[in-house]
């Protein structure tokens, strides 16, 4: 039933100049509401200097072309270029270990003209070809489907965590394994992959982990440990959050950013700038206009017109979903620290274009529909 | 292939565990949003208030304020010590990365000697490292303009303007107000023991010291530390991370030191000063209002500038002030030095008062001494005597030695012990200087104690007259002055006569203020000051040249301590002998002599005769303090008197 009734407000809404751009108002609205709250504190975080502010917005604005220019491309199209984008972009993460710069102990970047992550391509391509890859079969997924597809998945991810880049790494798998939940996983599978994951974990603790990456966690543990060297991080967010009560210090007025006591606070850590300014009631806020966000994601997706669409489209949401809780529940000393930025909100990088190309795929999977039968 | 596929799928069972999915999905986004509100509830609501206290912790910071030190100031109200800003480079500790290398670049631009900047890494390792120290003192405004154009290269450093202690007087009063200097470790915690101590019950904890770097040393700055210093106050300070004040929240405003107000005549200390100069002397004058205890001037010769110690002194500057002169010595109140002959009245007023001798008591002088079965001679100065009938009047008058051989055999050491340690002698004068010394005013309890022999009558004659053991501070000699002209009082000598805080004046009040010597019926002390009052006239006083025409009546006595002792029959050639070997010339006296207005003692190191060396500078102090100093409030009388005499001379 709620299929029928989006789909004759799909029809009134089709005149539309904006449903011609491919546009789905809502979720524009959605973003727009993000990046001016970005401004906001971005502006507050960075010492009141509207030059990062400037800089913000251009990024907001390359990101919007990107969505745009992803709205127009269809569904049908991305599926069809799936297989060629994944290809080069393991190429590029190859290329990234043998010839890549390293910046801070990570080899993360590559340069042909322009400097990027590939890992950023990646955080589009896995989930992409692995909706392809699914999107004709069967679902839910026989076992030899589901092994091809964590071969998918587990490529790249390993590509990404020997560089190291954890977060990223993570951040990959989970676009992944949405996809494949999505397409329907049997339950059985899940309940056993957590098993084995909780088995793995030390084992991946004594032979894959990094000096910096166990620290992250031992620090994260018990911050108190190390309060002037890597826990310094954590009890000062802490104290700028817990601070900042139920109303906030005041835009301008958190002294633990404007004193510079909080490190990293306008990338990584600006959500607790913004608990500090805006107090527990501005969280609320943001959390509300995510909320809206993944809701209207998820909308999307269901009402996807062929599978691809539909599990594309919900493991992206489900994606920037996680981006989001990854980095709230660091900065809030929930979860160990792990570099990622709050999406749409902390300053700069490539995940403002990444995201905002997830929601140009997200846009044309709403605006590409063939009408149905109503 | 493919086709066969797609011909299992089930697009309607697909469509509609996809749905189950996105709702399982989003019931388990909503869960965890919850988890992280609840999270976010928890710092933020719950344990708010332990956040937000260590957030304030973070940023706000009570640092210490340092007084204003009190003024001093003269009798007339002219300032003496004030607080005068200055420029230092200072140095915050905490934020300064590698403080070697900044000290090391620093140099580059400033001489800043090796020891100052020991003394500086010392100060630094004992006390807060996120206060500010200075490096380096005075700069000039050309190092100010040179560092502040270099200053981003040096983060932690700073230029500051600071109150430091100024004497404009320079070295005319530095043995009078002492100087200050930088606070040592002991120091610190000795002042901070006695602020715990002081305000235990009070249960004060901020320490006086803690934003003070100068302490008194010498002198009234060290006497009256206390009372100059002042109570500190505070500041709350919002700081970044860094360490720097962003803006001062609140502040508690220190409390201003006292001043406080001398005795001392500055004109009058300036003109002793100029005099001595003039003359190449070293030596002291103290000069103390009689009828008070208060002291109008205190010289002491060579002196240094005190100035050159604020901000440190150099060692080069320092090994200056080491001459044999001793420039840094303080003579009026630490030096000691044999009397001489100027006690003589003091020895007969107690030969009078103890009935040794009277009035009349008269003995043949034949230019020696003797003691009874003993062929040793203590001669007189005069080689031929002062005549067959010498009396206790004519005795003090030609200063005859004789007789005073005679009196203090006579007398004994232990009477004179009794009564010239009521003048004051081998004790302190109760000045307000920590320094100061008490000279020996030996007794044969003394001598079994210092020299481990018993007393001999010949120690008694050189007693007499004011040599053997005896040893006299300048301060005391001028006190002993006092007492003659205030008729048996003895003050309590003191540089302060009252302190103040904002226009509330409290006056300074010894613990002992004064002693009354037994004068009888006064004729002892009468014939005393006769006697000293003939000697600055003629026809025989010993110091009638110095005072001839003098415009007011004047006591006094002359002394010359001989340095070296000088073999029996040896004559006294002051070309022959080495400069320090030469006497030492001595005058006291007061004057007028009916209401004596200033009684003073001067002392001159190796400067030869008392009658025509000293008592020549005590009649110039005395022309210029009673004729020139004091003549606005009495220039009307002096004028009629003048005339009158003109009058009856004409």
């Amino acid at each position: 039933m709620a299929l029928r009734t989006s789909a004759a407000n799909t029809h009134k809404a089709r005149s539309s100049l904006l449903w011609r751009l491919h546009i789905d108002v809502p979720l524009l609205f959605g973003l727009c509401a993000l990046m001016g709250f970005s401004l906001l504190v971005v502006y507050s975080a960075g010492g009141e200097s509207l030059a990062l502010v400037e800089k913000q917005l251009v990024r907001f604005g390359a990101g919007m072309v990107v969505m745009l220019m992803l709205a127009q491309v269809s569904p049908r199209t991305l599926k069809e270029w799936a297989p060629l984008f994944f290809v080069v972009g393991i190429g590029f993460l190859l290329a990234v270990l043998f010839f890549g710069e390293s910046s801070k102990g990570a080899q993360r970047w590559i340069d042909i003209g322009v400097r990027f992550q590939p890992s950023e391509i990646m955080k589009l391509a896995v989930p992409i070809m692995v909706a392809a890859f699914l999107a004709d079969k069967a679902l839910p997924p026989s076992f030899k489907h589901l092994v091809i597809s964590l071969a998918l998945v587990l490529t790249p991810t390993v590509l990404i965590m020997i560089q190291p880049d954890l977060g990223t790494s993570l951040l990959i798998a989970a676009s992944g394994f949405f996809v494949i939940f999505f397409a329907g996983l049997r339950w059985k599978y899940i309940v056993s992959a957590l098993g084995i994951a909780a088995i793995l974990a030390p084992i991946m603790w004594y032979f894959t982990m990094e000096e910096y990456q166990k620290g992250r966690v031992l620090t994260f543990l018990n911050p108190e440990s190390d309060p002037l060297g890597s826990g310094y991080h954590i009890i000062q967010s802490q104290i700028a959050i817990g601070s900042g009560g139920l109303y906030g210090k005041g835009w301008l007025n958190g002294t633990q950013s404007q004193l510079e006591f909080l490190p990293e606070r306008h990338t990584d850590f600006i959500f607790a700038v913004l608990g500090e300014e805006f107090g527990l009631i501005g969280i609320i806020i943001l959390l509300a206009i995510y909320l809206f966000v993944i809701w209207r994601g998820l909308y999307i997706s269901l009402q996807g017109q062929d599978s691809f669409s539909r599990l594309l489209g919900a493991a992206l949401t489900l994606t920037f979903f996680v981006y989001l809780f990854v980095n709230i529940g660091m900065v809030s000393g929930l979860l160990p620290v792990v570099g990622l930025p709050l999406p749409l909100i902390s300053y700069g990088g490539t995940s403002i274009v990444t995201l905002m190309a997830s929601f140009g795929i997200l846009m044309s999977i709403q605006t590409h529909r063939r009408l149905h039968s109503a | 292939m493919l086709k066969r596929r797609e011909a299992i799928k089930d697009v309607g069972r697909e469509t509609s565990m996809f749905f189950v999915r996105c709702v399982v999905a989003l019931v388990i986004v909503v869960g965890l949003m919850g988890f992280l509100i609840a999270r976010e509830f928890k710092l933020q609501v719950i344990d708010h208030k332990k956040y937000r206290t260590q957030s304030e912790n973070n940023r706000i910071r009570v640092q210490p304020v340092a007084p204003v030190r009190g003024l001093i100031y003269d009798q007339t109200g002219k300032l003496l010590a004030q607080n005068r800003s200055i420029f230092a480079l200072e140095i915050v500790p905490e934020q300064v990365g590698d403080m070697e290398d900044t000290i090391e670049r620093l140099r580059d631009f400033f001489q800043i000697p090796d020891e100052r900047i020991e003394k500086f890494l010392e100060q630094v390792k004992f006390r807060p490292k996120f206060n500010s120290y200075a490096i380096k003192s005075n700069l000039t405004e050309e190092e100010v303009a040179i560092f502040s154009a270099n200053q981003h290269f040096f983060p932690g450093v700073s230029v500051e303007a600071r109150l430091e202690r100024y004497y404009p007087y320079g070295a005319t009063l530095v043995h009078v107000l002492g100087r200050m200097g930088a606070i040592t470790q002991e120091e610190l915690v000795r002042m901070d023991e006695k602020d715990l101590e002081a305000n235990r019950e009070v249960g004060v904890t901020r320490l006086r010291y803690a934003a003070t770097s100068k302490i008194g040393k010498l002198g009234l700055e060290r006497y009256y530390e206390d009372r100059l210093h002042g109570e500190v106050g505070s500041e709350k300070v919002e700081t970044d991370v860094r360490g720097r004040i962003v803006r001062v929240l609140e502040r508690e405003e220190p409390q201003a030191g006292q001043d406080i107000h001398l005795y001392l005549h500055l004109g009058l200390q300036q003109k002793i000063t100029e005099l001595m100069n003039e003359l190449g002397a070293r030596g002291a004058v103290v000069a103390v209002d009689p009828s008070t205890g208060g002291v109008l001037a205190m010289v002491s010769q060579p002196a240094y500038d005190p100035n050159m110690f604020t901000g440190g002194i150099s060692s080069k500057d320092y090994k200056k002030l080491l001459t044999p002169e001793r420039p840094l010595y303080n003579r009026a109140v630490q030096g000691t030095y044999p009397p001489a002959s100027t006690i003589k009245p003091h020895l007969a007023f107690i030969g009078l008062k103890d009935g040794v001798i009277t009035p009349n008591t008269r003995i043949a002088d034949p230019g020696w001494f003797s003691l009874p079965n003993n062929d040793h001679r203590y001669r007189d100065w005069k080689r031929w005597g002062h005549g067959a009938t010498v009396d206790v009047m004519q005795a003090i008058v030609e200063s005859c030695d004789t007789f005073f051989y005679d009196l203090s055999v006579r007398l004994g050491i232990n009477r004179i012990h009794e009564g010239m340690t009521r003048f004051g002698f081998g004790q302190k004068t109760g000045i307000d200087i920590v320094e100061e010394k008490i000279g020996i005013m030996p007794s044969r309890e003394w001598k079994r104690a210092a020299r481990g022999e018993p007393w001999y009558n010949g120690d008694t004659v050189n007693i007499g007259i004011g040599q053997g053991f005896w040893t006299v501070t300048p301060l005391q000699l001028a006190n002993a002055t006092a007492v003659l002209a205030n008729d048996g009082i003895r003050y309590n000598l003191q540089l302060v006569k009252e302190f103040s805080q904002d226009n509330r004046y409290q006056s300074n009040t010894p613990v002992m203020s004064y002693h009354q010597i037994n004068t009888g019926d006064g004729s002892w002390l009468d014939l005393v000051k006769e006697s000293m009052k003939k000697v600055a006239e003629p026809p025989r006083g010993t110091a009638r040249s110095a005072f001839a025409d003098a415009e007011y009546v004047v006591a006094g006595k002359t002394g010359t301590a001989q340095v070296k002792s000088i073999a029996q029959d040896e004559e006294y050639d002051a070309t022959k002998i080495a400069e320090e070997f030469h006497d030492n010339a001595l005058f006291i006296g007061y004057a007028p002599f009916e209401q004596p207005k200033i009684a003073l003692a001067v002392m001159m190191e190796n400067a030869g005769g008392g009658g025509s060396n000293a008592a020549p500078l005590a009649r110039e102090i005395m022309d210029y303090y009673l004729l020139e100093a004091l003549k606005p409030e009495q220039s009307d009388e002096l004028t009629n008197d003048e005339e009158n005499s003109d009058g009856a001379t004409n």
